[in-house]
Protein backbone atom coordinates (compact mmCIF):
# COMPACT_ATOMS: atom_id res chain seq x y z
CA UNK A 1 0.00 0.00 0.00
CA UNK A 2 0.82 3.37 -0.38
CA UNK A 3 2.68 4.95 3.12
CA UNK A 4 2.09 8.65 3.75
CA UNK A 5 3.25 11.29 6.93
CA UNK A 6 1.12 13.78 8.02
CA UNK A 7 2.45 17.54 6.95
CA UNK A 8 3.75 19.30 9.98
CA UNK A 9 0.56 20.93 11.47
CA UNK A 10 2.48 24.89 10.75
CA UNK A 11 2.82 23.88 7.25
CA UNK A 12 -0.94 23.40 7.09
CA UNK A 13 -2.00 26.21 8.88
CA UNK A 14 -0.09 27.99 6.49
CA UNK A 15 -1.85 26.31 3.61
CA UNK A 16 -5.34 27.56 5.28
CA UNK A 17 -4.26 30.73 6.46
CA UNK A 18 -6.84 33.09 5.01
CA UNK A 19 -9.32 30.50 4.61
CA UNK A 20 -12.58 30.89 6.97
CA UNK A 21 -14.35 27.69 5.95
CA UNK A 22 -12.78 24.76 4.60
CA UNK A 23 -13.85 20.74 3.61
CA UNK A 24 -11.10 18.44 5.46
CA UNK A 25 -11.84 15.19 3.28
CA UNK A 26 -10.15 11.78 4.40
CA UNK A 27 -9.88 8.51 2.35
CA UNK A 28 -10.57 4.86 3.66
CA UNK A 29 -8.19 3.24 1.43
CA UNK A 30 -4.08 3.20 2.03
CA UNK A 31 -4.41 5.99 4.59
CA UNK A 32 -6.42 4.61 6.79
CA UNK A 33 -4.42 1.62 6.84
CA UNK A 34 -1.37 3.67 7.63
CA UNK A 35 -3.48 5.79 9.72
CA UNK A 36 -2.28 8.83 8.81
CA UNK A 37 -5.76 10.09 6.81
CA UNK A 38 -8.56 8.01 7.61
CA UNK A 39 -11.82 8.98 9.76
CA UNK A 40 -10.02 9.57 13.36
CA UNK A 41 -7.27 11.31 11.75
CA UNK A 42 -9.36 13.65 10.15
CA UNK A 43 -10.99 14.52 13.41
CA UNK A 44 -8.30 14.81 14.80
CA UNK A 45 -6.91 17.08 12.22
CA UNK A 46 -10.09 19.27 12.27
CA UNK A 47 -9.99 19.89 15.91
CA UNK A 48 -6.31 20.37 15.90
CA UNK A 49 -6.74 23.12 13.32
CA UNK A 50 -10.06 24.80 15.45
CA UNK A 51 -8.12 25.07 18.40
CA UNK A 52 -5.43 26.76 17.05
CA UNK A 53 -7.20 28.98 14.85
CA UNK A 54 -9.65 29.50 17.48
CA UNK A 55 -6.70 30.87 19.68
CA UNK A 56 -5.82 33.37 17.10
CA UNK A 57 -9.63 34.91 17.77
CA UNK A 58 -9.64 33.70 13.86
CA UNK A 59 -12.10 30.78 14.05
CA UNK A 60 -11.91 28.40 11.07
CA UNK A 61 -15.08 26.32 10.27
CA UNK A 62 -13.39 22.73 9.26
CA UNK A 63 -16.09 20.20 7.97
CA UNK A 64 -14.93 16.37 8.13
CA UNK A 65 -16.02 13.82 5.59
CA UNK A 66 -14.08 10.76 4.34
CA UNK A 67 -14.51 9.51 0.79
CA UNK A 68 -14.51 5.80 0.15
CA UNK A 69 -11.47 6.21 -2.03
CA UNK A 70 -10.27 9.57 -3.34
CA UNK A 71 -8.15 7.69 -6.44
CA UNK A 72 -11.64 7.24 -7.90
CA UNK A 73 -13.86 9.22 -9.85
CA UNK A 74 -16.82 7.54 -8.45
CA UNK A 75 -16.53 8.65 -4.96
CA UNK A 76 -14.67 11.64 -5.50
CA UNK A 77 -17.85 12.48 -7.63
CA UNK A 78 -19.80 12.77 -4.00
CA UNK A 79 -18.71 15.94 -3.21
CA UNK A 80 -20.29 17.60 -6.39
CA UNK A 81 -22.91 19.31 -4.24
CA UNK A 82 -21.16 20.87 -1.79
CA UNK A 83 -17.32 21.51 -2.85
CA UNK A 84 -17.81 24.79 -3.68
CA UNK A 85 -19.07 25.92 -0.03
CA UNK A 86 -15.61 26.33 0.69
CA UNK A 87 -12.41 28.39 0.61
CA UNK A 88 -10.39 25.75 0.35
CA UNK A 89 -10.51 21.88 0.84
CA UNK A 90 -7.81 20.06 2.60
CA UNK A 91 -6.96 16.38 1.34
CA UNK A 92 -5.77 13.44 3.85
CA UNK A 93 -5.36 11.21 1.12
CA UNK A 94 -2.29 10.21 -0.55
CA UNK A 95 -0.59 12.63 -3.13
CA UNK A 96 -3.45 11.24 -5.87
CA UNK A 97 -6.25 12.10 -3.91
CA UNK A 98 -5.97 16.12 -4.43
CA UNK A 99 -5.37 15.51 -7.74
CA UNK A 100 -7.88 14.08 -8.70
CA UNK A 101 -10.32 16.23 -7.03
CA UNK A 102 -8.82 19.13 -8.36
CA UNK A 103 -9.15 17.43 -11.84
CA UNK A 104 -12.81 17.11 -11.00
CA UNK A 105 -13.73 20.36 -9.93
CA UNK A 106 -11.13 22.83 -11.23
CA UNK A 107 -12.30 26.16 -9.72
CA UNK A 108 -11.84 24.70 -6.41
CA UNK A 109 -8.49 24.53 -4.18
CA UNK A 110 -7.16 21.78 -3.07
CA UNK A 111 -4.64 21.23 -0.16
CA UNK A 112 -2.27 18.20 0.57
CA UNK A 113 -2.59 17.57 4.01
CA UNK A 114 -0.08 14.59 4.05
CA UNK A 115 3.28 14.04 2.38
CA UNK A 116 2.94 10.29 0.55
CA UNK A 117 6.12 8.12 0.70
CA UNK A 118 6.58 5.25 -0.75
CA UNK A 119 4.90 1.69 -1.13
CA UNK A 120 5.70 -0.92 1.85
CA UNK A 121 3.46 -2.25 4.66
CA UNK A 122 3.88 -2.46 8.26
CA UNK A 123 6.83 -3.85 9.88
CA UNK A 124 5.52 -4.03 13.64
CA UNK A 125 2.54 -1.59 14.88
CA UNK A 126 3.40 1.60 14.35
CA UNK A 127 6.12 1.15 11.80
CA UNK A 128 6.16 0.85 7.76
CA UNK A 129 8.54 0.02 5.61
CA UNK A 130 9.06 0.60 1.46
CA UNK A 131 9.40 -2.54 -0.67
CA UNK A 132 8.95 -1.39 -3.68
CA UNK A 133 10.24 1.65 -5.92
CA UNK A 134 7.45 0.58 -8.48
CA UNK A 135 10.41 0.60 -11.41
CA UNK A 136 7.67 -0.98 -14.06
CA UNK A 137 9.64 -4.33 -14.62
CA UNK A 138 10.11 -6.63 -11.53
CA UNK A 139 13.05 -8.14 -11.01
CA UNK A 140 12.70 -9.47 -7.75
CA UNK A 141 12.58 -13.10 -8.53
CA UNK A 142 16.33 -12.80 -8.98
CA UNK A 143 17.10 -11.77 -5.63
CA UNK A 144 15.07 -14.52 -3.45
CA UNK A 145 12.20 -11.71 -2.84
CA UNK A 146 13.90 -8.79 -2.14
CA UNK A 147 14.03 -5.79 -4.08
CA UNK A 148 17.48 -4.39 -4.77
CA UNK A 149 16.04 -1.10 -6.17
CA UNK A 150 13.63 0.29 -3.94
CA UNK A 151 15.51 -1.57 -0.56
CA UNK A 152 19.39 -1.12 -1.35
CA UNK A 153 20.44 2.69 -1.74
CA UNK A 154 22.48 2.71 -4.41
CA UNK A 155 19.78 0.01 -6.21
CA UNK A 156 23.01 -2.48 -6.85
CA UNK A 157 22.10 -5.07 -8.55
CA UNK A 158 25.57 -7.54 -8.48
CA UNK A 159 26.26 -7.60 -4.68
CA UNK A 160 26.41 -5.10 -1.98
CA UNK A 161 28.69 -2.01 -1.76
CA UNK A 162 32.21 -1.82 0.72
CA UNK A 163 29.70 0.01 3.18
CA UNK A 164 27.78 -2.84 4.06
CA UNK A 165 28.55 -3.59 7.54
CA UNK A 166 26.72 -5.60 10.26
CA UNK A 167 23.85 -6.15 8.23
CA UNK A 168 23.55 -2.51 8.02
CA UNK A 169 23.80 -0.22 5.24
CA UNK A 170 26.11 2.55 4.95
CA UNK A 171 23.65 5.92 4.75
CA UNK A 172 22.22 5.03 8.23
CA UNK A 173 22.41 2.11 11.12
CA UNK A 174 18.56 2.44 10.52
CA UNK A 175 18.50 1.09 7.47
CA UNK A 176 18.87 -2.97 6.86
CA UNK A 177 21.49 -3.69 3.99
CA UNK A 178 19.14 -5.72 1.95
CA UNK A 179 22.11 -7.05 0.17
CA UNK A 180 23.37 -8.56 3.14
CA UNK A 181 20.37 -10.22 3.31
CA UNK A 182 20.07 -11.48 -0.20
CA UNK A 183 23.85 -12.74 0.14
CA UNK A 184 22.95 -14.35 3.74
CA UNK A 185 19.90 -16.31 1.76
CA UNK A 186 21.56 -17.73 -1.28
CA UNK A 187 24.13 -19.43 1.12
CA UNK A 188 21.73 -20.87 3.13
CA UNK A 189 20.22 -22.17 0.27
CA UNK A 190 23.56 -23.04 -1.48
CA UNK A 191 22.67 -20.65 -4.62
CA UNK A 192 25.07 -17.94 -4.19
CA UNK A 193 26.03 -18.56 -7.98
CA UNK A 194 22.57 -16.93 -8.70
CA UNK A 195 24.68 -13.76 -7.78
CA UNK A 196 27.41 -14.41 -10.87
CA UNK A 197 24.91 -13.78 -13.50
CA UNK A 198 25.67 -10.85 -15.22
CA UNK A 199 22.12 -8.41 -15.09
CA UNK A 200 21.92 -5.87 -18.45
CA UNK A 201 21.57 -2.38 -17.70
CA UNK A 202 18.27 -1.64 -16.65
CA UNK A 203 15.54 -0.38 -18.78
CA UNK A 204 14.21 2.76 -17.05
CA UNK A 205 12.13 3.45 -19.70
CA UNK A 206 8.84 1.78 -17.09
CA UNK A 207 10.17 3.43 -14.58
CA UNK A 208 8.95 7.74 -14.15
CA UNK A 209 11.82 7.97 -16.66
CA UNK A 210 9.80 7.00 -20.03
CA UNK A 211 7.86 10.17 -18.84
CA UNK A 212 4.33 9.75 -16.35
CA UNK A 213 2.96 6.54 -17.22
CA UNK A 214 -0.33 5.01 -17.67
CA UNK A 215 -1.85 1.33 -17.45
CA UNK A 216 -4.35 0.52 -20.01
CA UNK A 217 -6.71 -2.79 -19.77
CA UNK A 218 -7.79 -3.35 -23.45
CA UNK A 219 -10.76 -5.54 -21.75
CA UNK A 220 -12.08 -3.39 -19.73
CA UNK A 221 -11.67 -0.16 -22.03
CA UNK A 222 -14.83 0.84 -23.18
CA UNK B 1 38.98 39.73 -27.39
CA UNK B 2 36.35 37.45 -24.84
CA UNK B 3 32.64 36.83 -25.81
CA UNK B 4 31.57 39.35 -22.99
CA UNK B 5 34.08 42.40 -24.18
CA UNK B 6 32.61 41.91 -27.65
CA UNK B 7 29.32 42.07 -27.08
CA UNK B 8 30.09 44.73 -24.29
CA UNK B 9 31.40 46.82 -27.03
CA UNK B 10 28.94 46.14 -29.89
CA UNK B 11 31.28 44.00 -31.98
CA UNK B 12 29.20 41.52 -34.07
CA UNK B 13 29.69 37.99 -32.13
CA UNK B 14 29.49 35.25 -34.72
CA UNK B 15 29.15 32.27 -32.84
CA UNK B 16 28.90 28.52 -34.55
CA UNK B 17 28.06 25.34 -33.06
CA UNK B 18 29.77 21.98 -33.32
CA UNK B 19 28.89 19.29 -32.13
CA UNK B 20 31.67 16.50 -30.36
CA UNK B 21 32.52 13.19 -32.15
CA UNK B 22 30.37 10.52 -31.34
CA UNK B 23 33.80 8.62 -30.79
CA UNK B 24 37.57 9.79 -30.01
CA UNK B 25 38.07 10.50 -33.55
CA UNK B 26 38.26 14.28 -33.21
CA UNK B 27 40.60 14.87 -36.43
CA UNK B 28 37.33 16.47 -37.91
CA UNK B 29 36.26 18.19 -34.92
CA UNK B 30 39.76 20.21 -34.88
CA UNK B 31 40.29 20.71 -38.62
CA UNK B 32 37.05 22.34 -38.70
CA UNK B 33 37.84 24.30 -36.03
CA UNK B 34 41.27 25.61 -37.12
CA UNK B 35 39.64 27.08 -40.46
CA UNK B 36 37.28 28.64 -38.09
CA UNK B 37 39.85 30.49 -35.41
CA UNK B 38 40.09 33.91 -36.84
CA UNK B 39 36.37 34.13 -38.13
CA UNK B 40 34.62 33.32 -35.40
CA UNK B 41 34.07 34.63 -31.63
CA UNK B 42 33.21 31.08 -29.80
CA UNK B 43 32.21 28.21 -30.98
CA UNK B 44 29.13 26.94 -29.06
CA UNK B 45 30.06 22.84 -27.66
CA UNK B 46 26.47 21.02 -27.01
CA UNK B 47 25.59 18.80 -24.50
CA UNK B 48 24.53 15.53 -25.94
CA UNK B 49 22.01 17.40 -28.08
CA UNK B 50 18.68 15.53 -28.49
CA UNK B 51 20.19 12.92 -26.28
CA UNK B 52 22.50 10.98 -28.33
CA UNK B 53 25.62 9.97 -26.36
CA UNK B 54 28.69 11.59 -27.83
CA UNK B 55 31.99 13.05 -26.49
CA UNK B 56 31.02 15.22 -23.34
CA UNK B 57 31.58 19.21 -23.98
CA UNK B 58 33.51 19.46 -21.23
CA UNK B 59 36.01 17.23 -22.98
CA UNK B 60 35.29 18.35 -26.42
CA UNK B 61 35.34 22.31 -25.22
CA UNK B 62 38.73 22.08 -23.81
CA UNK B 63 40.06 20.59 -26.98
CA UNK B 64 39.09 23.44 -28.72
CA UNK B 65 39.97 25.68 -26.17
CA UNK B 66 43.71 24.29 -26.44
CA UNK B 67 43.75 24.88 -30.28
CA UNK B 68 43.11 29.09 -29.04
CA UNK B 69 39.52 28.92 -29.88
CA UNK B 70 37.02 30.64 -27.48
CA UNK B 71 34.31 28.15 -26.30
CA UNK B 72 30.81 28.23 -25.14
CA UNK B 73 30.39 25.26 -23.41
CA UNK B 74 26.39 23.88 -22.99
CA UNK B 75 25.15 22.58 -19.60
CA UNK B 76 22.21 20.65 -18.93
CA UNK B 77 20.82 19.05 -16.49
CA UNK B 78 19.16 15.88 -17.73
CA UNK B 79 22.18 13.39 -16.89
CA UNK B 80 24.00 14.61 -14.12
CA UNK B 81 23.12 15.56 -10.36
CA UNK B 82 23.98 18.79 -8.83
CA UNK B 83 27.75 17.53 -7.50
CA UNK B 84 28.83 16.12 -11.08
CA UNK B 85 27.30 19.55 -12.70
CA UNK B 86 29.34 21.83 -10.15
CA UNK B 87 31.85 19.51 -10.32
CA UNK B 88 32.37 19.68 -14.30
CA UNK B 89 32.11 23.74 -14.37
CA UNK B 90 34.71 23.86 -12.14
CA UNK B 91 36.95 21.98 -14.64
CA UNK B 92 35.76 23.34 -17.26
CA UNK B 93 36.75 27.09 -15.44
CA UNK B 94 40.21 25.81 -14.98
CA UNK B 95 40.17 24.37 -18.25
CA UNK B 96 40.16 27.73 -19.66
CA UNK B 97 36.05 27.56 -19.99
CA UNK B 98 34.64 30.73 -18.91
CA UNK B 99 31.39 31.05 -21.36
CA UNK B 100 28.69 28.25 -20.34
CA UNK B 101 25.17 27.90 -21.84
CA UNK B 102 21.82 26.74 -20.00
CA UNK B 103 20.21 24.28 -21.69
CA UNK B 104 16.94 22.46 -21.07
CA UNK B 105 17.91 19.39 -23.10
CA UNK B 106 15.67 17.07 -24.74
CA UNK B 107 14.29 14.15 -23.05
CA UNK B 108 15.99 10.99 -23.62
CA UNK B 109 13.06 8.98 -25.24
CA UNK B 110 14.65 11.14 -28.59
CA UNK B 111 18.18 10.14 -28.58
CA UNK B 112 19.40 6.57 -28.73
CA UNK B 113 19.93 5.35 -25.46
CA UNK B 114 16.08 5.03 -24.29
CA UNK B 115 16.47 2.96 -21.52
CA UNK B 116 18.77 5.56 -19.69
CA UNK B 117 17.45 7.05 -16.13
CA UNK B 118 17.41 10.79 -16.88
CA UNK B 119 18.45 12.78 -13.66
CA UNK B 120 16.58 15.71 -13.37
CA UNK B 121 18.24 16.75 -9.78
CA UNK B 122 17.85 20.26 -10.35
CA UNK B 123 16.39 22.58 -12.95
CA UNK B 124 18.19 25.04 -15.61
CA UNK B 125 17.12 28.10 -13.33
CA UNK B 126 18.31 26.09 -10.43
CA UNK B 127 21.36 25.99 -12.10
CA UNK B 128 21.92 29.70 -13.36
CA UNK B 129 21.72 30.18 -9.06
CA UNK B 130 24.18 27.91 -8.41
CA UNK B 131 26.39 29.58 -11.53
CA UNK B 132 25.92 32.67 -9.56
CA UNK B 133 26.84 31.02 -6.18
CA UNK B 134 30.11 29.58 -7.98
CA UNK B 135 31.22 32.54 -9.09
CA UNK B 136 30.47 34.30 -5.73
CA UNK B 137 32.49 31.40 -3.88
CA UNK B 138 29.98 29.07 -2.68
CA UNK B 139 28.95 25.68 -4.07
CA UNK B 140 25.37 24.53 -3.54
CA UNK B 141 25.58 23.79 0.22
CA UNK B 142 26.96 26.85 0.81
CA UNK B 143 30.91 26.01 1.26
CA UNK B 144 33.68 28.30 0.13
CA UNK B 145 35.59 27.64 -2.80
CA UNK B 146 39.05 27.40 -3.21
CA UNK B 147 39.40 30.13 -5.79
CA UNK B 148 35.94 31.02 -7.28
CA UNK B 149 34.96 30.97 -11.16
CA UNK B 150 34.07 34.11 -12.81
CA UNK B 151 31.85 32.90 -15.75
CA UNK B 152 29.79 34.29 -18.43
CA UNK B 153 26.94 32.08 -18.82
CA UNK B 154 23.46 32.40 -20.62
CA UNK B 155 20.19 30.40 -21.76
CA UNK B 156 17.96 29.77 -24.36
CA UNK B 157 14.82 31.64 -25.89
CA UNK B 158 12.45 31.14 -28.31
CA UNK B 159 11.17 34.40 -30.07
CA UNK B 160 8.99 32.58 -32.62
CA UNK B 161 6.12 31.49 -29.64
CA UNK B 162 2.84 33.19 -29.76
CA UNK B 163 0.56 34.35 -27.22
CA UNK B 164 0.53 32.29 -23.57
CA UNK B 165 3.70 30.36 -24.66
CA UNK B 166 5.17 33.68 -25.17
CA UNK B 167 4.25 35.05 -22.45
CA UNK B 168 5.66 32.37 -20.20
CA UNK B 169 9.03 32.21 -22.58
CA UNK B 170 9.59 36.61 -21.62
CA UNK B 171 9.03 35.58 -18.11
CA UNK B 172 11.45 32.27 -18.04
CA UNK B 173 14.04 34.85 -19.98
CA UNK B 174 13.29 37.74 -16.72
CA UNK B 175 13.98 34.78 -14.06
CA UNK B 176 17.07 33.69 -16.07
CA UNK B 177 17.87 37.56 -16.33
CA UNK B 178 17.56 38.17 -12.89
CA UNK B 179 19.34 35.00 -12.26
CA UNK B 180 22.08 36.81 -13.47
CA UNK B 181 22.27 35.33 -17.15
CA UNK B 182 24.44 37.67 -19.71
CA UNK B 183 23.07 36.39 -23.06
CA UNK B 184 20.56 34.58 -25.05
CA UNK B 185 21.28 32.30 -27.71
CA UNK B 186 17.45 31.79 -29.53
CA UNK B 187 15.99 28.55 -31.02
CA UNK B 188 16.50 28.62 -34.78
CA UNK B 189 15.31 32.26 -36.65
CA UNK B 190 14.28 31.67 -40.49
CA UNK B 191 12.50 34.84 -40.44
CA UNK B 192 13.79 38.24 -38.61
CA UNK B 193 10.73 39.87 -38.55
CA UNK B 194 9.71 36.86 -35.91
CA UNK B 195 12.50 39.11 -33.47
CA UNK B 196 11.72 42.71 -34.72
CA UNK B 197 7.89 42.12 -33.54
CA UNK B 198 9.33 41.44 -30.18
CA UNK B 199 10.72 45.26 -29.97
CA UNK B 200 7.98 46.25 -27.84
CA UNK B 201 8.66 43.44 -25.45
CA UNK B 202 12.38 43.30 -24.82
CA UNK B 203 14.90 45.05 -25.87
CA UNK B 204 16.38 42.82 -28.75
CA UNK B 205 19.60 44.72 -28.91
CA UNK B 206 20.95 45.63 -25.66
CA UNK B 207 20.24 42.04 -24.59
CA UNK B 208 22.80 40.02 -25.71
CA UNK B 209 20.15 38.64 -27.65
CA UNK B 210 21.88 36.00 -30.31
CA UNK B 211 19.78 34.08 -33.31
CA UNK B 212 20.80 31.10 -34.50
CA UNK B 213 21.03 30.96 -38.23
CA UNK B 214 19.82 27.36 -38.78
CA UNK B 215 21.58 25.83 -42.16
CA UNK B 216 18.74 24.28 -44.32
CA UNK B 217 20.63 21.06 -45.38
CA UNK B 218 17.97 20.02 -47.91
CA UNK B 219 14.11 20.64 -49.23
CA UNK B 220 13.06 17.43 -47.14
CA UNK B 221 14.44 18.99 -44.15
CA UNK B 222 13.10 22.88 -44.77
CA UNK B 223 9.81 20.99 -45.24
CA UNK B 224 9.62 19.12 -42.17
CA UNK B 225 10.80 21.89 -39.85
CA UNK B 226 7.94 23.96 -41.62
CA UNK B 227 5.72 21.36 -41.02
CA UNK B 228 6.95 20.18 -37.52
CA UNK B 229 8.26 23.53 -36.17
CA UNK B 230 5.77 26.11 -36.55
CA UNK B 231 7.91 28.61 -34.16
CA UNK B 232 11.11 28.64 -36.52
CA UNK B 233 8.35 30.45 -38.80
CA UNK B 234 10.24 29.17 -42.19
CA UNK B 235 8.18 29.83 -45.43
CA UNK B 236 6.50 28.90 -48.35
CA UNK B 237 9.36 31.62 -50.37
CA UNK B 238 12.44 29.95 -48.37
CA UNK B 239 11.84 26.63 -48.88
CA UNK B 240 11.09 27.40 -53.47
CA UNK B 241 14.36 29.16 -53.19
CA UNK B 242 15.78 26.06 -52.20
CA UNK B 243 13.86 24.14 -54.99
CA UNK B 244 14.68 25.61 -57.71
CA UNK B 245 18.10 26.43 -57.25
CA UNK B 246 20.45 23.86 -59.36
CA UNK B 247 23.08 23.56 -56.77
CA UNK B 248 21.21 22.94 -53.29
CA UNK B 249 24.56 22.65 -50.95
CA UNK B 250 25.34 26.71 -52.59
CA UNK B 251 22.09 27.88 -52.07
CA UNK B 252 22.11 26.60 -48.54
CA UNK B 253 25.60 28.67 -48.28
CA UNK B 254 24.19 31.04 -49.54
CA UNK B 255 20.95 31.56 -47.98
CA UNK B 256 22.97 31.01 -44.25
CA UNK B 257 25.59 33.61 -45.12
CA UNK B 258 22.31 36.13 -46.35
CA UNK B 259 20.92 35.30 -42.63
CA UNK B 260 24.00 36.58 -40.88
CA UNK B 261 24.28 39.29 -43.32
CA UNK B 262 20.96 40.36 -42.15
CA UNK B 263 21.25 39.98 -38.51
CA UNK B 264 24.32 42.17 -38.61
CA UNK B 265 22.97 45.14 -40.39
CA UNK B 266 19.99 45.06 -38.55
CA UNK B 267 22.13 45.59 -35.36
CA UNK B 268 21.96 42.41 -33.17
CA UNK B 269 24.98 41.87 -30.89
CA UNK B 270 25.90 38.50 -33.01
CA UNK B 271 24.40 35.57 -34.31
CA UNK B 272 25.08 31.41 -33.88
CA UNK B 273 25.55 29.27 -37.25
CA UNK B 274 24.12 26.15 -36.07
CA UNK B 275 25.52 23.70 -39.52
CA UNK B 276 23.55 20.88 -38.47
CA UNK B 277 26.24 18.47 -39.32
CA UNK B 278 27.47 20.13 -41.95
CA UNK B 279 30.29 21.66 -40.06
CA UNK B 280 32.92 20.99 -43.04
CA UNK B 281 30.74 23.83 -45.00
CA UNK B 282 31.21 26.77 -42.41
CA UNK B 283 34.30 28.09 -43.73
CA UNK B 284 32.43 28.71 -46.72
CA UNK B 285 29.60 30.44 -45.16
CA UNK B 286 31.80 32.58 -42.90
CA UNK B 287 34.24 33.71 -45.92
S1 LIG C 1 11.94 -4.69 -8.85
FE1 LIG C 1 10.75 -2.85 -9.33
S2 LIG C 1 8.60 -3.52 -9.33
FE2 LIG C 1 9.80 -5.15 -8.31
S3 LIG C 1 9.66 -4.63 -6.13
FE3 LIG C 1 11.52 -3.67 -6.91
S4 LIG C 1 10.91 -1.58 -7.52
FE4 LIG C 1 9.04 -2.81 -7.26
S1 LIG D 1 25.23 -0.86 2.39
FE1 LIG D 1 23.88 -2.36 1.43
S2 LIG D 1 21.90 -1.31 1.17
FE2 LIG D 1 23.41 0.22 1.63
S3 LIG D 1 24.07 0.93 -0.37
FE3 LIG D 1 25.53 -0.67 0.21
S4 LIG D 1 24.69 -2.54 -0.61
FE4 LIG D 1 23.04 -1.03 -0.73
Amino acid sequence: MIIADRKPLEEIQEMVKSCGKILLVGCKGCVTVCNVGGLKEVQVLASILRIARKKEGRPLEVEEKVLERQCDPEYVEQLRDTYDQYDAVLSMACGVGPQFLSEAYPDQRFFPAVNTKFMGGAVQHGIWEERCAGCGTCIIHFYDGMCPIARCSKSLLHGPCGGSADGKCEVSSDIECIWDKIVRKKMEQDRLEDLRVLRAAKDWRTARDGGPRRSIREELVK
Amino acid sequence: MHLKNRLDVGEFAVLVEMEPPKGIDISSMVFVAEKLRSKVAAVVVPDMTAAVMRMSPLGAAMILQSKGLETVMQVCCRDRNRLALQGDLLSAYAGGISNIMIVDGQDLAFGDHHQAKAVDDIDGEQLARAIKGLCQGRDMAGTELLGAPAFFFGAEFNPGLEGDELEQELERLDRYKDAGAGFFITTPVFDPAVLENLADRLDVRQLNLIPTVMMLKSVGMARYIQRNMPHFHLSDQLIRRLQKASDKTREAVQIAREALAVLREAGFKGAMLAPMGWERKLPEVLV
